[in-house]
């Protein structure tokens, strides 16, 4: 998958993953509260978040794979880092990064609006929900209810992950860093003849 | 110890297992059992210090007793008919099993969170990721990268605080509206992935400088063996399973 990548794509790649898997252990402590108080629905409000840097390193890189696997490896270092959810999170975010990935290969790795981050993002919210359904067993739990939660990750998918992801990489994007990356490239040959 | 010194790749992929398989059932009897002897190898078998491991698992007991309570007052009426009553207040219903469910959903994040800790309190990072590399076939590159960006961690640390204190400094006041609160929060994210995105580019120049191509290799300067304790580890784990299948169907 990364044969064709340059190696300081995938080391960007993994700082992303790294900047980003400890902002995934911080709301992991406020999701943690908000379950103890509101039941497994307090997780879904923030779960968008932890999509987040699938959207942002494919908006970036724009390359088949980068949403799968910054997700993955953001994954792996939350194992590294060492916290109690351990290694699930890996298959967790695996599931999570193909979500995200089946979006991006659907517009086959060409559209990059806004509309289609935040699609990434739902693709993640759908994903991680079969398996949540599955690993903490919400078939206990009222379909209606269930529904509910659904609904809630869906949208903080769109939000947190797709809007949150590319407001956060444009404004990277300003500060110049990116200029060897795929996505100053398109960026560049849009404003072509425009006055500027 | 004993617990240390097994594979990590076995290690990883005998919890996941593990998980995956306990996840088919939802059992209290069942997890109750196999916590139990998840601890007994746990404690006797590694150098855990418990107070680390009760610390780590304190935030789960009470994501669990959300999980309980939740199953309580929201459950699956289609699963509710034709089951013992045990309970009716309004619409608050309570039959025998669904306490039993809600017991479980709750119990399966205590097992889940105690396989994890077993993993994560017993393996060194490094370790793991060689470990990737040789058994379960990371590819080098994406290894080494993965551990290059894992070495800038204290450095992001380090760069956080010089920037809050630079703030402080300047008299930047603390947000008070969520407005604020967003745009303060950039004033951090951006200045730190640019300046890990540079880290990020230098590191990989330097490694390819000093000839990392990234290539297959068939030999490493630390080999990270798989041994008999590594099987006799997965038995382990894999009685433990049939014996509290056992208890369960016995006691039920």
């Amino acid at each position: 998958m990364t044969a064709k990548w340059r190696l300081s794509e995938i080391i960007v790649l993994s700082v992303l993953a790294v900047v980003f898997a400890v902002v995934y252990l911080a709301f992991f402590q406020v999701g943690n509260i908000m379950v103890g108080i509101m039941g497994p629905i307090g997780y879904e409000f923030i779960f968008g978040i932890w999509f987040i840097v699938s959207i942002i390193a494919a908006y970036i890189l724009r390359k088949p794979g980068a949403a799968f696997l910054s997700e993955t490896i953001a994954g792996i270092i939350e194992v590294l880092i060492g916290n109690a959810v351990g290694p699930m999170l890996i298959i967790s975010a695996m599931i999570q990064g193909a979500g995200a990935e089946a979006v991006f290969a659907a517009s086959r790795y060409k559209r990059w609006g806004l509309w289609v981050l935040m699609f990434a993002g739902m693709g993640s919210a759908v994903t991680s929900f079969i398996w949540g359904y599955f690993i903490s067993g919400y078939g206990a739990l009222d379909p209606a209810y269930v529904t509910l939660m659904f609904v809630i990750r869906l949208a903080s998918g769109a939000i947190l992950a797709g809007l949150l992801g590319k407001w956060l990489s444009d404004g990277l994007y300003q500060t110049g860093v990116l200029n060897s990356y795929a996505i100053a490239r398109d960026k560049k040959k849009a404003s072509y003849g425009r006055a500027s | 110890m004993w617990l240390h010194s097994i594979n990590p790749s076995v290690k990883l992929l005998t919890i996941l297992m593990t998980i995956i398989v306990l996840a088919l059932f939802l059992d209290p009897v069942l997890y109750f059992v196999f916590w139990i002897g998840l601890m007994i190898i746990t404690f006797f078998l590694s150098a855990i210090s418990w107070k680390t491991w009760a610390l780590l698992t304190a935030p789960f007991l009470f994501m669990a007793i959300g999980y309980v309570w939740t199953a309580m007052l929201f459950p699956n009426e289609e699963l509710l008919k034709g089951e013992h009553m045990l309970f009716e207040w309004g619409w608050l219903i309570l039959t025998e099993e669904s306490l039993m469910r809600s017991a479980g959903l709750g119990m399966r994040v205590i097992v889940f969170s105690a396989l994890s800790l077993l993993f994560v309190l017993t393996t060194k990072p490094v370790l793991f990721m060689l470990s990737l590399m040789q058994q379960l076939k990371l590819p080098t590159r994406l290894a080494y990268g993965i551990m290059a960006g894992y070495q800038f961690l204290p450095l992001i640390k380090d760069e956080f605080q010089i920037m809050q204190r630079a703030q402080q400094i300047r008299g930047v006041g603390r947000p008070q509206t969520l407005k604020e609160r967003v745009s303060h929060w950039k004033s951090f994210v951006i200045p730190l992935l640019a300046s890990a995105i540079r880290k990020a580019e230098r590191t990989a120049v330097a490694m390819e400088s000093r000839g990392f191509t990234g290539e297959p290799r068939s030999h490493w300067y630390r080999e990270i063996p798989l041994q008999k304790r590594d099987a006799v580890f997965v038995a382990m784990i894999g009685v433990l399973f049939i014996v509290s299948f056992t208890v369960s169907s016995i006691l039920q």
